[in-house]
C-alpha cells in the first residue's frame, strides 16, 4: 500500500467557544476577529515543517487539499505548498510523490492555469506528480467561486478534458468549449510524465457516477473518511467495487485511495490523553461546523442522487452529530483511528483489506494539534506503522498504475487515457 | 384546485427541448410564468382562470419526468429564445403575462426582448435587479428551515403551512423533496450566485403597461426594488400588498387578485 502524508493548514487557535459564537467554520467566519497574524504565519511554517518531517520519515507522497474561505484549512491552492515541498525534497534527494489532492476542476475558471501549475510541479519534482481533481465542494465551488451549482459537474467534465489534452497534445490546438475558448493551446512546460500523463485521482463522496467515470477513464478514486468509515465504508467501497465488477474492470486496490485521520502514541491510553481534545476540536469546529447547505446545494446533485439521499442519508455517516461529537463517538464511527502502534496497524490493515484500499492518506496533524505533537505523531507512525502497512497488497502482485514511474508506478496497459470525450466539452 | 388542466407541449430549440405548458381556464389567453421552485397551481390561478385561459409553461428541467432538459440551457439568452418560441408555438402574441419572482424576471426579459409579444405585464415580487444596499437573499443557499421566513410575512400562517406541506409516504416524500431541490437548481442556473443578468439595462425596452406588485414584508427581495422597476419601465405603476411576504398571491390572495384583475381590465 502507498501511504501518503496528508496535510491541511488549519488555524490552530480557534476560541474555545467557537461553536457558540460562530455559525460555521467556512465563508462567514470573521477572519480579523478570530486570527492573529503571527499565528497565521506559524500555521504555514508548521505545516511546511511537518510536510518535510513526513517526507524524511519515508512517506510515499505529500498529499494536500484545497479549500477557499475556510478556517479549518487555509490552503486555497495546494499547488503553492506542493511547489515548496517539490523543491525541498528535490534538494534533499527524497523520492516522495508530490500529490495535490485538490485542484477542484468544477470550481476552476482557469483550467489551463491548473494544467500549467501541475505541469510545473511535475517538472520541478522530476516527474513525481500525482494529480488529484475533486469535482468541488459546494461551498467552495459555488459560493466562494460563484459557479452555479448546476454547472459544477459540467465544468469539471470540460475542464478535465482540457487539462489532459493540454498536458499531452503535441500540436498546438484550439479549444472551443462550453465554458472556455482558447484559440491556441500549447502550454510550457508539459508534464515530464507522458506515458500517458501524470496519474489522476478524483475525490468523491459516494456518487456512483463519479465512481463509474473513474473506472471507465482509468483514473484513481479517493474517498475521505471523516464521516466515519466504520459507518460509511461498507456502503462506499462496496459501491465502487460493485461498479468495477459490473463494468468488467479489475479490482486493483491501487485504484482506491482513502484518507483517514490517525493518531498514535506508545499506548492506547496515552494516545487518547494526547490527542482526544485535538480530534474533538477538529471534528467539532472544522468539519462538523460546515452546515449541510454548504456541502450540498440545489443543482449540484443529480435528481436521482437527491432521491437516493433523501431516502437514505447513510453516506453522511456521523456528520449530523459531528458538531457535538465526543472523542469516543468519533473513534466508534471510525472518523479517527487512535491508539498504540499495534492498535493503529491492526485497524488500518483491517480497513485496507476489507475495502481493498491501496493508497492511504494519513492525516496526522489536524485541528489544534500543536507542532511538536504533530511531529511526534508523524515520527512514531513513520517508525512503527508505516513500514508494516506499506507491505499490504505486496502479496497479491498488482501493478500500481496510478503512481509515477520514477516512484515505482507501472503505466496502465490500456495506454493513453487522454482522448477527449466530446460530449463533455460542448453542447453545440 | 378547481381548474381543470390540460397539457400542451411545444417542441423548441431545434427539437432538443420540449416545453410542457399547463393550460386551464376560460376566456382570452394569459401567460403565467412560475417562480424558481416550479409550477404550483394555486387559488390565485384558479381565480384568474375564471376569466382567462391560462397558459403556464414549465421551465426546462422542472417538468416531472424530464429533468435533464436543463442541460440544454446555458444561459438567459437561450431561455428567452425558448420562451419566445414557445409562445409563438402556442399562437400567442400581444398576450398578458403574469410572472412571479423568477417568473417575473423571465416575463420582464421577454417583454424587453419582444415588446410585441406582451400586451400587459404583471410582475409579482420579481427578481432580476440588484442593489448592494438591499441585497437579495440567496434562497437557493438558504437552509430549508429559513425558507418559510424568507417567503412569508407570517411563516406559521396557513398559506406557509400549505406551501411546505409534504407527502407522508417515504418514497413520495423523497421524490417531492428531490424535485423541489432539483427545480431550484435548474432555475438557479439563471440566478446564481447573484440574480442579476443585466435586466436593468433592458427594462427600458418594455412598452407594455406594467403593474409591479410587491409584498410589503418581502424578506427575500426588498419592496425597495418596486421603485427600481417602476423607474425603468415607462408605463408602470406599483401596488404594495400589506401583510404579505414574497408571494402575495398566496399569502394575500384576495387583495392581490383584486389589484391584478383591476389592472388587466
Amino acid at each position: 500500500m502507498k501511504v501518503t502524508y496528508f496535510q491541511q493548514v488549519p488555524y490552530r487557535d480557534l476560541p474555545d467557544d467557537f461553536a457558540k459564537r460562530y455559525a460555521e467554520s467556512v465563508i462567514t467566519t470573521p477572519y480579523f476577529e478570530v486570527t492573529s497574524p503571527d499565528k497565521v504565519h506559524s500555521a504555514f511554517r508548521e505545516a511546511l515543517d511537518e510536510i518535510m518531517h513526513a517526507a524524511r520519515a519515508g512517506f510515499d507522497a505529500i498529499a494536500i487539499t484545497e479549500h477557499g474561505q475556510s478556517s479549518y484549512d487555509m490552503a486555497p491552492n495546494p499547488n503553492i505548498l506542493e511547489a515548496a515541498a517539490a523543491y525541498a525534497t528535490e534538494a534533499e534527494g527524497i523520492a516522495t510523490g508530490i500529490y495535490p489532492l485538490g485542484r477542484s476542476l468544477g470550481k476552476s475558471r482557469e483550467p489551463l492555469r491548473a494544467a500549467e501549475e501541475l505541469a510545473m510541479l511535475d517538472a520541478i519534482s522530476g516527474g513525481r506528480l500525482i494529480a488529484g481533481f475533486p469535482v468541488g465542494l459546494a461551498y467552495d465551488a459555488n459560493v466562494n467561486n460563484g459557479v452555479p451549482p448546476a454547472e459544477t459537474r459540467l465544468r469539471f467534465d470540460e475542464n478535465i478534458e482540457l487539462v489532459l489534452k493540454a498536458w499531452t497534445e503535441h500540436e498546438v490546438f484550439p479549444w472551443n468549449g462550453r465554458f472556455h475558448q482558447h484559440p491556441a493551446v500549447n502550454i510550457w512546460p508539459r508534464p515530464l510524465q507522458q506515458n500517458p500523463h501524470p496519474p489522476v485521482f478524483v475525490t468523491g463522496i459516494g456518487n456512483p457516477r463519479t465512481m463509474e467515470f473513474c473506472l471507465n477513464r482509468g483514473f484513481g478514486f479517493n474517498y475521505f473518511g471523516w464521516f466515519g468509515a466504520k459507518v460509511t465504508g461498507r456502503r462506499i467501497f462496496d459501491r465502487f467495487w460493485d461498479a468495477a465488477n459490473r463494468l468488467g474492470k479489475d479490482n486493483n486496490p491501487y485504484q482506491m485511495g482513502f484518507m483517514q485521520t490517525i493518531c498514535v502514541a506508545d499506548t492506547d491510553a496515552q494516545a487518547e490523553k494526547l490527542f482526544a481534545r485535538h480530534a474533538e476540536y477538529f471534528f467539532q469546529k472544522a468539519i462538523g461546523s460546515i452546515p449541510m447547505e454548504r456541502l450540498a446545494l440545489p443543482g449540484g446533485i443529480d435528481i436521482k442522487g437527491l432521491e437516493f439521499i433523501f431516502r437514505d442519508p447513510g453516506d453522511f455517516g456521523i456528520y449530523a452529530k459531528m458538531r457535538q461529537a465526543s472523542f469516543k463517538e468519533l473513534v466508534e464511527a471510525g472518523s479517527v483511528i487512535c491508539g498504540s502502534p499495534a492498535t493503529v496497524r491492526a485497524q488500518i490493515s483491517e480497513f485496507a483489506r476489507e475495502f481493498r484500499i491501496g493508497n492511504l492518506h494519513a492525516m496526522l496533524q489536524f485541528g489544534s494539534m500543536p507542532h511538536e505533537l504533530a511531529k511526534d505523531n508523524i515520527s512514531l507512525f513513520g517508525e512503527q506503522v508505516l513500514p508494516h502497512i506499506q507491505q499490504i497488497w505486496t502479496d497479491e502482485g498488482w501493478n500500481h498504475h496510478w503512481w509515477p514511474q520514477v516512484l515505482g508506478g507501472v503505466p496502465h496497459p490500456a495506454g493513453r487515457q487522454a482522448s477527449t470525450e466530446n460530449e463533455a466539452v460542448t453542447a453545440r | 384546485m378547481s381548474t381543470t388542466l390540460t397539457d400542451r407541449t411545444v417542441s423548441t430549440w431545434n427539437d432538443r427541448v420540449t416545453i410542457r405548458v399547463r393550460v386551464g381556464g376560460d376566456g382570452p389567453p394569459l401567460v403565467y410564468l412560475h417562480p424558481s421552485g416550479g409550477l404550483a397551481w394555486d387559488p390565485f390561478l384558479d381565480r384568474l382562470a375564471e376569466h382567462y385561459t391560462i397558459y403556464a409553461p414549465e421551465f426546462p428541467g422542472t417538468t416531472p419526468g424530464d429533468p435533464y432538459a436543463i442541460h440544454q440551457i446555458d444561459d438567459l439568452w437561450d431561455t428567452v429564445l425558448i420562451y419566445e418560441q414557445t409562445l409563438r408555438g402556442l399562437g400567442l402574441s400581444a398576450v398578458p403575462v403574469v410572472g412571479q419572482s423568477f417568473g417575473g424576471m423571465l416575463g420582464a426579459e421577454l417583454a424587453a426582448a419582444y415588446p410585441d409579444l406582451v400586451s400587459r405585464l404583471v410582475l409579482l415580487d420579481p427578481i432580476g435587479l440588484w442593489r448592494d444596499d438591499a441585497p437579495v437573499a440567496n434562497w437557493i443557499a438558504a437552509p430549508p428551515t429559513e425558507l418559510p421566513g424568507l417567503l412569508f410575512a407570517d411563516p406559521t400562517g396557513d398559506a406557509a403551512q400549505a406551501m411546505f406541506a409534504m407527502p407522508e409516504d417515504p418514497d413520495a416524500l423523497a421524490s417531492a423533496q428531490a424535485a423541489m431541490v432539483w427545480n431550484l437548481g435548474a432555475t438557479g442556473k439563471l440566478c446564481w450566485p447573484i440574480p442579476d443578468r443585466g435586466l436593468g439595462k433592458r427594462l427600458h425596452r418594455i412598452t407594455a403597461p406594467t403593474l409591479v406588485v410587491w409584498g410589503e414584508q418581502d424578506a427575500l427581495i426588498s419592496p425597495a426594488y418596486a421603485e427600481e422597476f417602476r423607474n425603468r419601465i415607462a408605463d408602470s405603476r406599483v401596488e404594495i400588498i400589506p401583510k404579505s411576504g414574497h408571494i402575495p398571491q398566496v399569502e394575500q390572495t384576495e387583495t392581490t387578485y383584486t389589484a391584478v384583475s383591476a389592472f388587466l381590465g
